[in-house]
Order: C-alpha cells, then structure tokens, then sequence
C-alpha cells in the first residue's frame, strides 16, 4: 500500500486532525489483526523420505566410519560420526597406532572442506568447465603422443606413502621413456631425511618415540603442534610424563629455540637460541658427549666455541645419564645441522630405542633437492608434461619453479589455488571425507580411508587418474583393493579370506603387517667430519638485517588450510592472534627499531632478489633479539572470499579488503633460487611503513584479573594457574596449590538430591595447548565463525578458549596454558541475576543455558567469574551456505540477542541417556565423551559424574593436585584443574600474569 | 467519508472480529497447531492401516524404537505390501468376478492412490522400473517441534509410553491431525505425573530440566 493510500484510510476517522481516541482504535485494530495473524499457522512443512532406504538406514541415528585423516600427511585414524547420509564431525580414533585418539585442529576443521562449495565440480580446461569424457580423450591422446615420441612427463607431488597410489604411479610411469616422480612436500623434513642418507646410507625419517625419552632436548622443532606428526608426539611426549599410575615419571625437556613455540612453551627449559647458533651448539653438544664416550673426537673443540657452553655441559651430562632413553631433535632444514643431531642421537644410543630405524616414519618423503633438479629441467623448457597434486608450488616456492614452462601442466587442485590458475587442465581430487585412499605412516603399517558420503563434487583421485591414463578404466576402489590383494594380503596369515581380511581393515581403519624389518646399515661417523668442520664457518644476519623464521602455525600449516574460517578464527596458542600473520619481533627488538604492536613493517630480502612482505609487528616474548618470525600459509589467492565474513551491520569493517588477501605470503623471502628453501635464517631487513593495524587478537580480554581499584584488599592478585615442579610434587602431592578460606556457611542449601553431578577434570600438566578442544567444541556445537571486526570487537564466540600465562622475562620464560569453560558452578553467579530464568541448574549439576528464553539482558556475561559467556550479537549466517550442512543438528543454532556458553556437551550427555535407557540400564562412567575431551591428543581432560566414586573423573578430583579456579568466590564450579607440574627449576608459582 | 460511514466500517470489523473468533473453537497461543489435519499428496489411511489392518505403528516408523526421530517411512517400506496389494479388496473381488463371468484372467487393479506410489517410485504398468528418477513424496509435516526442542521418540518408546499418548487415536482417523497442543505445559504435565523408574514414586518424576528437551 502506497503512502497516499494510507492516507485516505486514516483521513475520514477524524477528518484534519486526528483525535487521540480515534487513534487508539486505529492501533488497537492493527494489535487485533496482528495478533490473529500471530494465531494463523506457519509455513507448511515437508516431510521428505528417502525413496528407497536400507533398514539400517535410521533417520537421526548416528553411525560411525573408520577412515584416515588427510589433512596432513600424519595419517591419524579418524571416526567419521555421519548422520542422515553425511559426515558431521570428525573424532580420532581410539588406540589407534599413529594418533592414540587424539585429533589435531587441522583435522577437525577439515569436515569444513568438505563442504567448501568452492571445489571444483569436474575438471576445467583453460578455465571453462569440462567433461571428464573430454579430459580422458584429450589428455589421453597427448599422454600417448608423449609415449610414442619419448616426451618427458614429470609428477609432481606431496608425500604420497599409499601402496597403491604408489603402484598407480609406478605404472604410469613405467609407460614413458623419461618419466619421473618429484616429491617435495610443503612443511619440509627433507634435510633430516638426507641426514639419515648420509649417517646410515639409507634416506629414511627415523620414528621417534616421545614415549620411551627421558631426556628431551630440541633444537626448534616444534614437535607438540606442527613438526611432522604432532599429534602422535604429544601423545607420547604425555605418556612419558604420566603422574598416573604406580611409577609416575615425568621426562625433561629442553628446548633451545629462536622464536617463541608452542613446543618451547611446555618445555621445563626454554633457551633462546639464533638460527645459526644452532649448528655450532649441536656440535658442541655432540663434541661434550664425543668426550664422555670416550671416542674418536670428530667435533673436537666443538664445544669451547659453542654458544650456551654452561647449558650444553649440563645437557650432555643429563642425556648421557639417560643414554638409549634420551632423544635429540632438530627442527632445522639445514643438512649439517640434522647430521649432527643424528650424530648426538647415535653417541647416546638412541637409535633402535627413541629413534625407530627398523620401521621408519614414511610421514615425509619430500626431497628439497630434487626440486632443483626439476626448476632446471622447467626452465630450460624440456619437460612436455607437468601432473601436479597435493601441492601448490605457485604458492610454496614463490614462482621459483617455472610450472608454467611445462607444455602441459595439469594441476589435481580440489579447490583453485595458485598452481590451478596456470594449468592447462585442472583435474580436481575429492576430499579425502568422499574418496578411497591408503597410506602406510610407519612402515609395516596400513591405514585406509573409505568415503563417508558419495562424491559431492565430481572429482577422481590420483590413482584413479593414472590409471585411467594407463588404460586401466577400473573403478578406484577396484584398484584400491587390488594393490591390498596382491601386495598386503599375502604378508598375513591371520585372515586365509582376502574379503574378510580387508573388512577388518576397513572396520578398524589400519592393519598392521609384519614385514621384514630392515635393520640399518652401520652408523657412518666419517660423514660427521664435514658437517662439524662447516659449524665453523656459520655467520650471523648481516649488520642491520634480522633471521627470517618461517614457521607453520597451528592449523594454517603450508597454507592448505588458508579457506577454512574455523582456523583462520583459531587463535594461535601462542600469540593470541586470529584471522592474520604477522612479523614476531622481541621487545628489544622492536624497541631498537622504534616499532610498536600493530605498526606495518616491509621484510625485504637483504641483498638478494625474492618477494618482500608488509606485515603488522607482534611484539613477542621469548623471541631471541636477532630473527622476525612470520607464519606460513598466508596470503594465498581467493581468500578474499573472506571480505564479508561475519554480520553485516553499519560499523561493521571488512576481514579483507575486497581484492586482497588474508595476510601476506614470506614464501618468497623463505625461497631462494633454484627452489632452496630456507624456513630459518635468510636475512631480512625490516623497515617500517608508517602505517598501523589492529591485530584481532584475543588475549588481553575475558581477563580474570581485577582491575586495582576493584580488588578487596589482599585479593588483588588472582591466581588461577598453580605450577610445582616434579621433586617438589613428589615430596608433596598438593605442592604449588594455594588453597583459600572459602566462607562458612551457604545460602544455596541443596534442594534436591541428586546421584548425578556431571564435573570435568583438566591436567594442566598434559595440556600442551595445541588448541584442539577449541576446534572440536567449534564443531561439535556450531559455534559460528565473527570475522575480524567481532573479534577484535572482542566478540567471538567461542565456548572454550586457551588462557596463556607467561611468566618471567625473555631469557626465562614460563607459559602456561589453561583451556577455560564454563565451570558449571554449584553456585552459579549467572543463575542469580538472570531475570528471565533463562540459566538454571539441572538436577545433573549442568548450568543450563535455554535459548529460547534467553531476552539478551547480558546480566549473566557481567556476572561471570571467568568470562566464558557469548552474546549473540548478530545472527552469524555461515557466507557459503554448502556449508550449513556440517552443522551439527543435535544442537540448536542460536540466533540473534540470547547468550550462549559450554553446555557440557549435554547433547552428548542426553544421547548416553537415551541409550542407556533404550538398553534397560545407568549410564556408565565413559558413556559420555564431550568433543574436546575426545579430541585432546593429550588426554588432559577427563568427564563424567562426580558423585560416582568409581568415576575416573572422581578418582582424579579427589588427587591433591586437584583446586577450582578463583576457589576463594567460592562459586563451587564443577571443573577441576590438575596443578601443571613440571621437570624445570622451581618458580614462584601463581599465573597472573595475562602477558603479552 | 464522514463520520457515520466510518463508525459503521468500525462495526463491521467488530462483527468480523466476532464471527471469526467463534469460528475457532477457542483462541489458541501462538505456535498451537492443534487440530492441524492437512491434506497429504496421498490419500493414506491411518484408520486402514493400524485401525482396520492392526498394523504395529513401528512396522512402518521403525526409527522411533532406536532413534530420536521416529520417521516418515520411505516408499520402499510401503512396497512391502504393495508390491502385491495394489488396490482395495473390493475393487479387486469385484474385477476377479468380472473376469470370471467374461472367462478371461483378471487383470491388475492399481487405485488411482496407489498409481501416485508407483509413479513416485517411476514405476510402470505392470510395476517394473522405468529406468527413470523416481521424485521422493512431500509429505505434510503434522507433528512439529520448534527448532530449539530435541524430542526423543526412543526413550518414550522404551518407557512404554503409547503412540497415542501424543499422536492421539490414530487408528481411527483417516486424516492424521494433531490432538494434543504439544505445547511444553502439555509435555511438563506427563513428566511430573510419570515416575523416573516404571513403577517407582511419582515423587520422583521423568526429568524436567530444561535441557531434557533445550540444548
């Protein structure tokens, strides 16, 4: 109805003016006609069945698929919980042999990708959408016509450690005259790889056992959240440092390092260390421990002109009174340096013990060197055909390796990615979710990946691929299951049937096969001499220059994961910081070159040709004076698809501008010439632009420390992290626990009786803080995605978060973490002072929070003792609505104006209920699981009733270790914290300090 | 317009008020969709089916004895049956004494609901496949939660709780409507007079807490 028309309705009630009881009818008519159109029924809904549907095809009811995580080349076994037809989450697999149950957040996130409805649908030609039909013809003739004229093809892949991939390879390849397979992979172990070729003859990634070390000493490998296999190292690193059981022991760990890790947060001792002091103390190491064996002296004099000589004597002298029970690693890519490490390892008898040779690691098989090889060949234009997959090396080598030199290149990219925008065919790979693969982690053992949905993209796998090249148009998991056929199932004798043999693998996800170990050769001491000799030699940055440290963050990694928001939105454990990278520079540092947090720095390389980066400064603690660490992964093309995450709203600012990246790529500074990556050392020269940004970073809010002027006297400092070392824990279980008087009476007397107090225990001394529990909580209970404004508008969402601690100063430095969630208090703040009834108690002791009587009033965000409350500010539509369908459907999707916070996973609690029910018995302790404690490689956290004495989570409450956070509010929560207890030098203990 | 002509466009709305509030038996909260009884893309008779033919509600809603959803069934459970039984009994006698009185065999009868199944599943004449897509049916949704609520089928199940209890006397209708309000007062009610254990106190009664139902 138009303006005027509105009129003429209103004109002849009162004529020119209106009178007010003339108006009154008016709105009380529009109040009538609302209200019965408020009575009139909603939109008619359907139900949909499926037309043809299995009996055991439920609607609503869960069931699970064994696979094997992809989203890095660890190979940790996952359970696929499906629904309706498709995967929702993603868990570790129990007992498995690489992970142990634990899932990373990279693995977590990748059900995100699935759904990532930016995948390629069937393969492109040029850009313009094509047919598989026109691929195998037209890629089929060209690859004949390189059979029949001895044209060179080249494979260019990431570690590919599949039987039968690798047999689709060997047979591809066989067909050419001069074919090739390249293997180089985005997070590189190449050098340690070489080091082994050079100390045992045998290029192999020895296995190493976390679990069986008593002394840990690590030169900047950042084992516990990016290095190699990280889940399965956090797993043993905390079985080798259990206070459980009859014989507990903890390991000591030492880590020498440049930038501030997540590893070097947890080590007992962090020592700041150079890039290129690393090799010289390596030598000296190996030099000291040369002298206690008594032997040949081949880094003889190592150690007088050693860096850190008091700290390498006392590190010898520990690793030799641990010697076969000691490990030393190196995160280096430096060939010299990973020999000396091999060396020091070889001194103490670690190999055949920490370091399994027999059955090595196959997580990494990438060799750095012959990408050399193949830059050559690009550029001088001899290879006819270039078939990349699993990397990105437009992205990774910074245009180092001239792909598009190739006559034809085709890139298996499943979404467009640099390396795609250059080929001339894109044949597109499925998610790892929707396909069949296999993949041998350790040698001797198998891990299959089976597709949990059918393909939602029209995409095929490599193996399928060259097959069909090779002329071979079976289905892929016909060649799947004829590589396990011919190859695995003969080395078994346990199942005489192949089907039933690959059911088992399939029902438990791996098989383990005992093939003939390979024992290795003698260890080759004479390749120490030029290793050692060329420490001599290593020279610093030069004078105005700084060490770039490229390091992969938690969940970005090489930057596969640059389109998953979830871990764009993960804060990095260490600096807080979402949504961006950033150059890390200590305080000195930036000091000395006037910088301030946020200020925008240009990294150019100092002297040579490459990429140069602006990049917003983090100030860092425990970073050392000389390098700026950068992560890796940033700045890759597309992700402006990111400009309008989060609401849209009038003050809202963009995550990134329209055109621009997430970030900026270090790629090009990190590569040199001829495709030599250097992730430590290069020389870099910082200088500033002038202008300045705001990181979204999420550390210096949801504080739980008081402001001065609020604070009772005596309670100004809150401690809420307690620390002990392992002797003093020893002598006194309750060591470092700073217990409060907690008030006489209560005003709450208990109503009701209940057998049932749902309670949480977290063992801050397993606890790593590699964030996992965030993106499994995320996951599980559709947490949304806020963008960068919200967060630096400090409103993300997230139900559990990661505190960091830091202690002490740059030389000294202690970190704590603490994951934070709602406490689900006995006497909850929230519950008080909310108006509506909108947060009540359960009678199983759960603070419930009930959407839909929420009005938003924020009382119980104010309330809240530690800080674990979110506002619905907006409703958080996901921007690629494909995506929608990982959402969880057993938990509601909140919308805009109620709060929302940790429910104890009561989703998970109800479904243990129901079936107990159903099955005619109680609930049993470990029927319920909530998504971070399922997640956690570390096993920290422990669920379950708290008034069941034979709970694990009573038995571990009731350990002396046991206390409540801000005890002395005597809120009562039902979270206990296990106190951290470390192998380090005693501390002043108490964490307040938030740190920056 | 003066003032006489709007006083009695007032009136008239009054009447129109009044005449569509005694139309509605009485005045319902919003979201009430009691007595909702839609009309269903096929004619399916419940009365037929579980009055007349006693057939277990859980034949064709198996989901509701292990899942929280009990489940609309897919067209291949009604296949069971009507793979063979694809019209009335009658229609079928009546063709049977047809054929008979002609001396030739009967032909198949398929009931012009019956065609919409078999079309559904893109079936032929003689029921074989068509080889094309079939088209899933819509049915009309007639019990429905609201988006916060998680109602779980195989707890109520398993505690013995009938069908009827919340679908109502559905072996008489012909039409599925929707007795109760369901509404949480409506459920609240059940959970306080039920004991937690079967046959225990009703002092100690199923689970009111809000996250039985809200999470």
């Amino acid at each position: 109805m138009s303006h005027e028309d509105h009129s003429e309705l209103l004109l002849p009630f009162d004529g020119p003016n209106p009178s007010r009881r003339s108006f009154l009818h008016l709105v009380g008519f529009g109040l009538a006609s609302a209200a019965f159109s408020g009575c009139s029924r909603g939109p008619v809904q359907h139900a949909i069945a499926a037309l043809d549907a299995s009996p055991e095809f439920v609607p609503g009811r869960v069931y699970w698929i064994a696979s094997t995580c992809r989203a890095c080349e660890a190979g940790c076994g996952v359970l696929a919980k499906c629904r309706d037809g498709r995967p929702i989450k993603l868990e570790g697999t129990p007992g498995h042999p690489v992970s142990g149950g634990g899932l990373c957040p990279s693995g977590q996130a990748s059900i995100l990708s699935l759904y990532d409805s930016k995948r390629f649908d069937g393969p492109q030609r040029g850009g313009e959408r094509a047919s598989w039909e026109q691929a195998d013809r037209e890629l089929g003739a060209a690859l004949d016509g390189l059979r029949r004229s001895g044209g060179r093809v080249r494979l260019l892949t990431g570690t590919i450690n599949g039987p039968s991939t690798r047999a689709a390879i060997a047979r591809f390849l066989d067909g050419f005259r001069d074919a090739r397979h390249v293997t180089y992979d985005g997070l590189s172990a190449s050098a340690l790889l070489d080091a082994h070729g050079r100390v045992l003859g045998r290029r192999i990634l020895p296995r190493l056992r976390f679990e069986l070390a008593k002394t840990i000493v690590s030169f900047d490998a950042d084992f516990l959240s990016t290095w190699i296999s990280p889940v399965e190292f956090t797993a043993g690193y905390t079985k080798g440092r259990s206070l459980e059981g009859a014989a507990p022991r903890m390991s000591k760990h030492v880590q020498l390092e440049a930038r501030t890790s997540l590893t070097g947060c947890r080590a007992d001792e962090r020592v700041r260390l150079a890039p290129w002091e690393t090799g010289p103390a390596l030598a000296g190491l190996c030099d000291l421990l040369e002298r206690r064996a008594g032997g040949a002296g081949r880094c003889a004099g190592a150690a007088d002109v050693a860096p850190q000589r008091e700290l390498l004597e006392r590190l010898a002298g520990e690793l030799w009174g641990s010697s076969g029970a000691s490990l030393v690693v190196a995160g280096s890519d430096d060939v010299d340096v990973q020999v000396l490490a091999s060396y020091a390892n070889h001194l103490l008898g670690n190999y055949g013990t920490t370091l399994d040779v027999e059955r090595p690691s196959l997580q990494r098989m990438g060799d750095d060197r012959a990408l050399s090889e193949l830059a050559e060949e690009l550029a001088a234009g001899r290879v006819d055909a270039l078939v990349v997959q699993g990397v990105n090396p437009a992205y990774d080598l910074a245009g180092r390796l001239p792909i598009e030199r190739a006559k034809l290149l085709v890139s298996c990219a499943a979404a467009p990615d640099e390396t795609s925008a250059r080929a001339t065919w894109v044949c597109p790979e499925p998610h790892f979710l929707e396909a069949w693969d296999d993949a041998e982690p350790f040698a001797g053992t198998f891990a299959l990946t089976q597709p949990t949905v059918p393909l939602l993209r029209a995409g095929r796998t490599l193996r399928e691929l060259l097959a069909r090249w090779s002329g071979d148009a079976r289905e892929d998991r016909e060649l799947l299951r004829e590589t396990w056929r011919q190859e695995l199932f003969p080395r078994q004798s346990a199942e005489a049937d192949f089907d039933a043999f690959f059911d088992r693998a399939l029902h438990e996800g791996y098989q383990r096969l005992d093939g003939a170990a390979e024992a290795p050769g003698p260890f080759r001491a004479d390749a120490i001499d030029a290793a050692a000799r060329a420490q001599g030699s290593v020279q610093g940055p030069k004078a105005g220059a700084l060490a770039l440290i490229a390091y992969p963050k938690a969940g970005m990694l090489d930057g596969r994961n640059a389109h998953n928001p979830w871990l764009h939105e993960l804060p990095d454990p260490v600096t807080k910081i979402t949504w961006d990278n950033y150059a890390c520079l200590s305080a000195a540092t930036a000091a000395r070159l006037d910088l301030e947090e946020g200020d925008v720095v240009r990294l150019a390389p100092s002297g040579g040709d490459g990429g140069e980066a602006a990049l917003p400064v983090h100030i860092q603690r425990g970073q050392h004076d000389g390098v700026v660490a950068v992560a890796l992964g940033y700045g890759r093309a597309g992700t402006d698809r990111f400009t309008k995450v989060g609401p849209e709203w009038v003050d809202a600012r963009e995550t990134v501008a329209p055109g621009g990246t997430v970030g900026a790529s270090v790629a090009g500074l990190a590569v040199a010439a001829g495709c030599v990556r250097r992730f430590a050392g290069s020389d870099v020269t910082v200088t500033a632009t002038g202008e300045s940004v705001e990181l979204a970073s999420t550390q210096d809010y949801h504080s739980l420390s008081l402001p001065e002027h609020l604070a009772i006297d005596g309670h100004e400092v809150r401690e809420v992290v307690f620390s002990t070392t392992f002797d003093a824990w020893r002598e006194d279980p309750g060591a470092g626990v700073h217990r409060h008087p907690v008030p006489a009476g209560d005003l709450w007397p208990e109503d009701h009786e209940s057998d049932t107090t749902w309670g949480m225990t977290i063992d801050l001394a397993r606890c790593t803080g590699c964030s996992a529990c965030v993106l499994g909580c995320q996951a599980e209970n559709n947490v949304p995605v806020v963008g960068r404004d919200e967060v630096r508008r400090h409103r993300e969402m997230s139900w559990l978060r990661i505190d960091r601690y830091f202690q002490g100063d740059d030389d000294d430095l202690r970190t704590l973490h603490q994951p934070m969630l709602c406490q689900h208090c006995d006497h909850a703040p929230c519950e008080a002072v909310c108006p509506v009834l909108a947060t009540v108690h359960s009678e199983g002791g759960l603070n419930q929070q009930v959407y839909n009587r929420c009005v938003g009033t924020r009382y119980c965000a104010n309330t809240c003792p530690y800080k674990v409350r979110r506002f619905n500010w907006f409703d958080y539509a996901r921007p690629d609505e494909m995506q929608n369908h990982s959402l969880n459907p057993d938990v509601t999707v909140r919308s805009r104006g109620v709060m929302e916070k940790c429910s104890f996973c009561v989703q998970r609690i109800q479904e243990a209920r129901s079936e107990a029910k159903r099955e005619g018995r109680e609930v049993r302790d470990g029927d319920v699981t909530p998504a971070c404690q399922q997640s956690c490689p570390a096993q920290a956290i422990a669920f379950g009733n708290l008034r069941d004495p034979g709970s694990r989570v009573a038995e571990l409450a009731a350990t002396p270790r046991a206390y409540s956070v801000l005890e002395e509010l005597n809120v009562q929560p039902s979270v206990r914290y296990l106190t951290h207890v470390h192998n380090g030098r005693p501390d002043s203990g108490g964490g307040e300090d938030h740190g920056h | 317009m003066s003032l006489l002509n709007a006083k009695i466009l007032v009136a008239l709305m009054l009447v129109i008020g009044a005449v569509v509030l005694a139309r509605s038996a009485h005045v319902r909260l919003p979201g009430n969709h009691q007595g909702y009884e839609p009309r269903q893309p096929i004619a399916y008779s419940h009365r037929l089916h579980a009055g007349e033919l006693k057939i277990d509600c859980r034949y064709c809603h198996y989901g509701a004895e292990t899942s929280r959803h009990a489940g609309i069934p897919s067209a291949s459970v009604c296949m069971n049956c009507h793979q063979t039984v694809t019209a009335g009994y009658d229609a079928v006698l009546r063709e049977r004494e047809r054929a008979e009185k002609e001396g030739r065999d009967p032909t198949r009868i398929v009931s012009s609901e019956l065609r919409k199944l078999y079309d559904a599943l893109a079936l032929d004449e003689e029921l074989e496949p068509t080889g094309e897509p079939g088209t899933p049916i819509e049915w009309v949704r007639v019990h429905n939660m609201p988006d916060f609520v998680y109602f779980d089928h195989r707890v109520h199940v398993a505690r013995d709780i009938a069908c009827e209890t919340c679908h109502g006397p559905v072996q008489g209708m012909e039409r599925i409507r929707q007795v109760p309000t369901l509404s949480m007062g409506w459920c609240i009610d059940c959970h306080r007079s039920q004991p937690a254990t079967p046959g225990g106190p009703v002092e100690k009664h199923a689970s009111i807490d809000c996250a039985t139902c809200h999470f």
